[in-house]
């Protein structure tokens, strides 16, 4: 698949003529839909409307009959990356995901086949604060710095609730495996691990200022000892790197809102909050949004209040809201998880398509290039052969920055040509075996 | 009963009680027939009396006016844990798996919670019966088929038990052991796997003796609880549920079905596929679990779990879904829909969410259909089931219209009043 | 007198043997000398003489002291290096590289090879890089050496005279040293230390810092930073003792600091790229091991600068690995295509040297090279990614790697070309001390160690 996907890649590369997708019903999020054509060059989108001027050397993708609408974008997934929890410790903000991303992970390729465009690839939630997290395009068959989102801000992870507390208590998690507890074991002590890390980062900052200015009088100083984990935290004071909050109960997105407040920054994501319906009167207020679940609910005791509605009655109490998967398998189909929000709370077409596009590329900080079919943003599209709000509609190709990166008709026909040269290499390798065998003794 | 009270408190006229009425205008879809135009549907005391688009219609009996609308039967979902369990990460509100690995004994229907959350959140979506199972261990106890509406586990008893469930053993060649590293050998875990199918031969073995001393009516003959529950799978009268999912798996479970004279239905099978053929020549039905999945090996097309029901249908292999979930079972028909998308005919999609599932578990002379002499187990829709955008207006169950409200409903209008 | 038995009298003369000073000054007459770093001589002479290669040459005049090894129809090679080891430190050989380990998701290829990870129970589990977990960096395999290592004549049965030998346990496993195959104290045995750092990326599990890739990967790069700021420190004190804070003496710091390269852990290619653009952030004078995917990524090493160590150790299903269960094309292509980097890597110009990796055993040796010769190496290549290389690699190919006056006399004489089944090596000189090798043993039972494994699930 990975060569494949190189194959058309340089196909596409060496001719870069400008593309028109002709002739399909175009969602373009924002400015509502129409029948009609887009231009896409140099992987940017040109030309989007009924009439669009075709130029002479432009390769043509007909798309009659077809959906055309603006790559999704999933702010919380845990693909693409070796590894998810450094859960180790409560204030993890030293990790990145980024040092460890797997551009060859198959996982890439089935979102893609599902219609996904661009990802934040996520620290899990085993602590307080997490590590560093990355914005990536599904470039499948580029290297890892080939998939980075360029310019996207970074993110730092943190989370609330029961996950961050759980090594709290005793017994541990691992049956037979004596653990010392971490803390914190308790709601209270996971803002408590919050506080505590910005206090050291601020003091920190200072630290460093005082620093400089011994400097500036030319006076014989020591800087400090560079702390990898304090400089994230001080970014996400100045702005510079974007909070995003793992939290389900009320009280506890009340919490790190006032927590934000009070430390003067933003959270332009809070992550799964199930019961953010509870309180979105003060998370709008708060100016901060929302990326939560459609429809799960009781797996966790802070799980067992979310509700299907819950989308939807953020949105209408102003909150920016967005849908994640947060789940390799639920990641290709959340054009069906933003229909949900229209059976449960009655949101627009466009709004429910907004969940899964514009809105968390907002979140993301990404929206001036992805999130919508608009002129000048980048030509990242999907084709649908049917309305993407329908539970019948099936993705046909995938565009990114106007390379096709997935092809229905293209994965089918290679099948059987994968399938021979596993069975021949298979067949190479038992017989290398085999040959080995004499000196190979099974144990007894 | 809810129905005798109203009798009761009614004038005594058949023609009041609340499971007589005439649903009007709908287009019907019964499934096992054409679809119905401007259809009229005629209930009396529960059961489907006339249905057509020219029904007599009694005098007095209270009409439900549907125009616009649908009426299909009500889903049923093959295999769940509703009522068992509450909230899976807390282990007071799971009842699915006992200590030991033979407890055929074990009955799930009197554990059934008929006030869990999740039976009225399943049912708003159209899912009228769901067969309930016991899990873990090798025989996990007797599953059973309960409509998702009763003040007690009594009343949602569909028939119990429906099926006795068997975790086929596997060759499990992944680590348990926490802090380890790398697979278990595959010597190792097959020893492991030997051992438990040997026990499961025995175990077998020693119900048939059991069975042979019963019928013998030997003075020194004791009842045992274990062993009786092992009878009617014995006489082939009780349908075992085996969970197998890869192809090596199944075909041992069929293999030892015919060995032991039993009756198999196959659950989860994602690797039916492999072994389609054999499938349909032992008529053995499948219960498939969620389409929307991952396909299980690296290298398998990314499609391979959409497409697999519509594969098993070309093959001729009779299953039916089952979402194998508590907070999942009302996505269940979307799990149809995914099939539907990648090549299975609509109407099989229908069919194994209705007749197909009445069928395999031997209630298709009360449900699974819209026909004279049916249960009716019904739900009125503005469109098709399988969308997403589609509402359920009314679902009724043995004809008494059953209350769609649920938690996530009144959560939702408590707080959309908050200021 | 009783009749003395032959034994006790060859046994008298052996002592009296051993007593007396071996010969220090050979002449390998007649041989084909494969020198590495010029052209093959047909046929020639190497002369030997207290340790080092006096001369060596077509027609090379033969000293009067010189014991002469008639080496018609044989040839002479430098001796093998084996370029990450454990040979001469037996505690090392416990956690040797070639057991299995355990990657974060199922059926992937091989991943560097690791240690397992001390089993000891830690008092108090690491609650972050400034605990220092994992950390001997200031550890020297020089301190360690042990002549009485048994695996030494397995070894030098197969033709290896030196070795790069490393401490591998942890993170900052410690500090390696080049070291001969051969000697009667540890001293005498150590060429060159150190070596460089060597570096693996083992977790801790999940309850002791740090518990995942990402939080080794971060470790190392806070150790980095410490280090250079250590650094500075101390200047800074130096220059102004009373108006600086005094640093606090950090050994594992020191360790780190006084390391001339390091070395780190990478198989896959995307490992490779991910070393690659870690070693360059940190501006290491990186050497990445283990290599077996370097065939996809040649043109980025050789951007890089960055020299390869390849472990012969070529990734196979494991033995006991479920017999139905198929792996998937990755692993396959994985497997199959490994024992091309070598060749790859030759054609690209990236320098690269080999290490046995476990496989000393002159059987298990030629038929892992063999493989990387049936992919497209050439003899000469695979004669020099043991010899040569290795010795560029690690900065002291002034004294090692091939046959030239003046460098030490490490040599080994063959009955026939090197990696063939049938050739035997004949005679071993190691800092010009002749040892000769031990009869091929048999294939042990059961008990040989698994091959690089990835895990299959």
């Amino acid at each position: 698949m990975r060569r494949y996907a190189l194959c058309l890649l340089a196909s596409w590369a060496l001719a870069a003529p400008p593309i028109v997708i002709r002739n399909a019903n175009v969602l373009t999020v924002t400015k509502g839909r129409f029948q009609g054509s887009i231009l896409v060059r140099d992987g940017k989108i040109v030309e989007a409307g009924p009439k669009v001027t075709i130029p002479p050397d432009a390769q043509v993708i007909e798309a009659g009959g077809q959906y055309v609408m603006p790559g999704i974008v999933d702010p919380h997934s845990h693909i693409a990356t070796e590894s998810v929890n450094e859960g180790s410790v409560s204030v993890s903000s030293m990790v990145s995901i980024e040092d460890v991303l797997d551009p060859e992970d198959i996982a890439i390729y089935r979102a893609l086949a599902g219609g996904v465009t661009t990802i934040a690839v996520m620290h899990g939630s085993a602590n307080a604060v997490g590590g560093q997290c990355t914005v990536i395009k599904l470039r499948w068959g580029r290297d890892a710095r080939g998939l980075l989102f360029e310019g996207a801000p970074p993110i730092l992870k943190f989370a609330m609730g029961e996950n961050p507390k759980r090594r709290g208590s005793l017994p541990s998690l691992l049956p037979g495996v004596t653990v010392q507890p971490r803390y914190p074991a308790t709601r209270m002590g996971v803002e408590d691990v919050m506080r505590q890390a910005f206090l050291e980062a601020r003091a920190y900052r200072e630290e460093w200022r005082r620093y400089e200015e011994k400097r500036q009088r030319g006076e014989p100083a020591i800087p400090p000892r560079r702390d990898l984990r304090l400089e994230p935290l001080v970014e996400v004071l100045e702005g510079r790197r974007l909070a995003h909050v793992h939290c389900y109960r009320a009280d506890e997105i009340l919490a790190v809102l006032r927590l934000s407040q009070e430390f003067n920054f933003r959270i332009p994501a809070l992550i799964h909050v199930l019961e953010g319906y509870k309180v979105a009167r003060e998370i709008a207020a708060a100016g901060a949004g929302a990326s939560t679940f459609t429809d799960w609910w009781a797996y966790k005791v802070e799980a067992y209040d979310a509700i299907p509605y819950n989308a939807a009655l953020m949105v209408r109490k102003g909150v920016l809201v967005s849908l994640n998967s947060d789940s390799a398998e639920l990641m290709r189909h959340m054009n069906q998880e933003a229909a949900k929000t229209i059976k449960y709370g009655g949101l627009s077409e466009d709004e429910a398509l907004a969940l899964i596009t514009i809105n968390p590329a907002r979140q993301l900080g990404v929206d001036k290039r992805v999130g919508s079919i608009e002129p000048g943003k980048d030509a990242d599209l999907v084709f649908f052969d049917r309305h993407p709000l329908s539970n019948y509609a099936k993705v046909l190709r995938v565009m990114i920055e106007g390379q096709i990166y997935f092809d229905r008709d293209r994965d089918m026909s290679r099948r059987a040509e994968l399938e021979a040269r596993k069975k021949a290499l298979l067949e190479r390798a038992r017989e290398r075996e085999k040959k080995q065998a004499p000196a190979r003794r099974r144990p007894a | 009963m809810r129905e005798l009270f109203v009798c009761l408190v009614c004038v005594a006229s058949l023609a009041a009680a609340d499971n007589t009425f005439l649903l009007r205008g709908a287009t019907i879809h019964p499934v096992s027939g054409p679809e119905i135009r401007d259809g009229m549907l005629l209930v009396k005391d529960g059961v489907i009396a006339e249905v057509g688009t020219k029904v007599a219609v009694p005098r007095g009996v209270r009409v439900i006016e549907a125009r616009g609308l649908h009426v299909y039967p009500g889903l049923i979902d093959s295999g769940t844990h509703l009522g068992l369990a509450e909230i899976s990460s807390v282990r007071e509100t799971v009842d699915t798996t006992e200590i030991g690995d033979f407890n055929p004994q074990l009955r799930a229907i009197i554990a059934v919670h008929p006030a869990s959350e999740h039976i009225p959140v399943t049912r708003a979506n159209g899912i009228t019966t769901a067969v309930t199972l016991p899990s873990g261990g090798i025989i996990s106890g007797q599953g059973a088929l309960i409509h998702l509406d009763g003040w007690t586990w009594e009343q949602m008893q569909v028939q119990a038990p429906v099926c006795m469930v068997l975790q086929f053993p596997v060759i499990q060649t992944r680590q348990e052991r926490p802090g380890a590293r790398g697979p278990r050998p595959f010597s190792e875990a097959k020893r492991d796997y030997e051992r438990r199918l040997q026990q499961l031969r025995e175990f077998f073995e020693q119900a048939r003796r059991y069975q042979k001393a019963k019928l013998a009516g030997s003075p020194e003959f004791r009842t045992d609880a274990r062993m009786e529950a092992m009878l009617p799978v014995l006489e082939g009268k009780l349908p075992v549920l085996v969970h197998a999912v890869r192809e090596r798996a199944i075909r041992e479970a069929i293999a030892f079905a015919e060995s032991q004279k039993i009756r198999l239905v196959l659950a989860e099978a994602r690797e039916a596929w492999k072994v389609a053929d054999l499938l349909k020549q032992k008529n053995i039905p499948v219960i498939l679990g969620p389409t929307l999945e991952l396909p299980l090996e690296e290298d398998d097309p990314y499609d391979k779990a959409y497409t697999l029901p519509a594969e098993l249908h070309r093959a001729g292999v009779k299953f039916a879904f089952a979402s194998f979930s508590t907070s999942f079972a009302r996505n269940l028909p979307y799990q149809a829909a995914m099939a539907v998308a990648f090549g299975l005919p609509y109407e099989e999609a229908l069919k194994a969410l209705t007749l197909y599932p009445a069928q395999i578990w031997g209630v298709s002379d009360k449900l699974g259909s819209i026909e004279k002499g049916k249960w009716a187990d019904l739900i009125v829709t503005d469109g098709d089931p399988l969308e997403t955008r589609t509402q359920i207006k009314r679902v009724f169950i043995q004809g008494r219209e059953v209350d769609l409200s649920n938690k996530h409903l009144r959560l939702y209008e408590i707080y959309s009043r908050r200021p | 007198m009783r009749r003395i038995s032959r034994w006790a009298i060859m046994w008298i003369a052996a002592v009296l043997c051993v007593r007396a000073a071996p010969p220090s000054v050979f002449a390998i007459r007649g041989a084909r000398v494969v020198t590495v770093s010029g052209p093959v001589i047909e046929k020639g002479t190497v002369v030997i003489r207290d340790g080092l290669i006096a001369d060596v040459g077509a027609s090379v005049p033969i000293p009067a002291d010189a014991w002469v090894i008639e080496a018609e129809g044989l040839t002479v090679y430098p001796g093998l290096i084996d370029a990450l080891s454990s040979l001469g430190m037996p505690e090392a050989a416990a956690q040797t590289a070639g057991t299995v380990r355990a990657t974060s998701r199922s059926q992937q290829p091989a991943p560097a090879p690791a240690p397992t990870p001390p089993q000891t129970p830690e008092a108090k589990p690491a609650q972050g890089p400034e605990d220092r977990p994992s950390n001997t960096s200031w550890l020297r395999a020089a301190d360690l050496i042990t002549p009485g290592d048994s695996r030494l004549e397995t070894a030098r049965s197969a033709g290896f005279t030196a070795a790069v030998t490393f401490p591998q346990r942890g993170i900052f496993a410690g500090q390696g040293a080049v070291i001969a195959l051969g000697g009667e104290r540890a001293g005498e045995m150590v060429i060159a230390a150190p070596a460089g750092l060597y570096l693996t990326l083992t977790t801790a599990g999940f309850t002791s810092f740090p518990g995942s890739l990402m939080g080794v990967l971060a470790y190392i790069r806070q150790v980095y930073l410490d280090a250079e700021h250590y650094r500075l420190a101390k200047e800074l004190y130096a220059r102004h003792p009373a108006s600086v804070p005094r640093p606090a003496y950090d050994r594992a710091l020191e360790g780190v600091l006084e390391a001339p390269r390091v070395l780190l852990p990478a198989s896959r290619a995307v490992e490779i790229d991910r070393m690659l653009r870690f070693a360059a952030e940190l501006k290491l004078n990186a050497v990445l091991y283990g290599g077996h995917e370097a065939h996809r990524v040649a043109a980025l090493l050789k951007k890089s600068g960055v020299p390869v160590l390849v472990s012969l150790r070529w990734p196979e299903r494991s033995r006991d690995a479920d017999p139905e269960q198929v792996e998937s094309l990755r692993v396959l292509e994985f497997r199959e295509m490994a024992p091309s980097t070598p060749a790859a890597l030759a054609k690209e110009g990236v320098r690269f040297a080999f290490y046995a990796d476990g496989l000393w055993s002159q059987r298990e040796l030629v038929r892992a090279v063999r493989r990387a010769l049936e992919a497209g190496l050439s003899q000469a290549d695979a004669v020099r990614a043991f010899t040569l290389s290795a010795a560029e690699i690690y900065g002291v190919a002034d004294r090692l790697g091939s046959i030239e006056k003046g460098k030490i006399a490490n040599l080994i004489v063959t009955d026939g070309e090197l990696f063939q089944e049938k050739t035997r090596v004949k005679y071993v000189f190691i800092d010009g001390r002749k040892y000769e090798p031990l009869p091929e043993a048999p294939p042990e039972e059961g008990g040989r160690a698994e091959p690089s494994e990835e895990v299959v699930q």
